[in-house]
């Protein structure tokens, strides 16, 4: 029997209700979906809360209890195709400097980018694959460290850094093509490398 | 129309996620944060990574709806383990 007096596991995990629900809506895409999936996870949380040792990052427990369900549950439930994941560390790298345009390029992108709003920006997030989805949100709404994404997704640094990368990558693409319908930013001819990357000629 | 980049400008891009992410030793943080100050480019797109971040930052919050939290009390209520309080 573990003290409770000290920790109380329920009300700290009952505080990151809003969150994991936001998380959920990213992952499933659907509100309903969403509802059942943190549902899930808090009844998964407490049925197992003798195996969280207290002191160690909640949170982030929560989280991979979370990521956990929403594969086993509603990836399969989707029946999505299981991408081969061949994303390694090297090929970012060596396109890494393919972004280096011009200062008035950029700061038309930076200006149109401005212009964009919530809906437009969840919209494209929501076009990503799941894993490249889920560690863009994880980093850039969550504020995980890298080692923890790592095992929220059970998966090694190296690949939640390349995850971030093309992830990114793609939603940066996806952003420009939503400024450009709009006519908010002129797009410049852009040739498709071998790895679907974006070359600016 | 693409300026040419320097060895210093490959190392920033490389690193310019992780720049942006803190996950960075202070002193490649340094170094970079050099780089950035003086290269026009690199900085160009480091403040649009930067912004991209906060805009999906600013785009990720929702609020749980309230019949979601009533019913996940109701379920732990139920499986609550004895003793508890």
């Amino acid at each position: 029997m573990t003290d409770a007096t000290e920790f109380d596991f329920e009300s700290e995990a009952l505080s990151y209700m809003d969150q994991l629900y936001a998380a959920a809506l990213r992952m499933t895409r659907n509100g309903a979906d969403a509802e059942d999936l943190v549902q899930e996870t808090f009844a998964k949380a407490f049925a197992a809360q003798d195996k969280f040792t207290p002191g160690t990052n909640l949170k982030a427990w929560l989280y991979r209890i979370q990521t956990n369900a929403f594969i086993n549950s509603y990836r399969k439930k989707q029946r999505e195709p299981k991408r081969s994941d061949a994303d390694t560390v090297e090929d970012w790298q060596l396109a890494a400097a393919a972004e280096h345009t011009s200062s008035g390029l950029a700061s038309a992108e930076e200006a149109a980018l401005d212009s964009l709003g919530d809906d437009e920006i969840r919209q494209a997030l929501s076009e990503l694959s799941d894993d490249f989805r889920m560690a863009v949100y994880l980093s850039d709404v969550e504020g995980f460290a890298y080692k923890e994404i790592a095992e929220i997704m059970d998966t090694p640094v190296g690949t939640v850094m390349s995850r971030l990368h093309r992830g990114r990558k793609l939603l940066r693409e996806k952003l420009r093509d939503y400024a450009a319908e709009r006519g908010l930013y002129e797009r410049t001819p852009v040739k498709k490398n071998k790895d679907g990357g974006a070359c600016r000629a | 129309m693409r300026a040419v980049p320097k060895p210093e400008c490959e190392e920033a891009l490389d690193r310019l996620f992780e720049y942006i992410d803190h996950e960075l030793p202070e002193d490649e943080i340094h170094r970079i944060g050099e780089h950035l100050k003086e290269c026009g480019p690199c900085e160009a797109e480091h403040k649009i990574n930067e912004k991209i971040k906060r805009l999906v930052n600013k785009a990720g919050h929702d609020v749980a709806p309230d019949d979601l939290r009533a019913r996940i009390l109701t379920t732990i209520r139920a499986t609550r383990p004895d003793g508890a309080t």
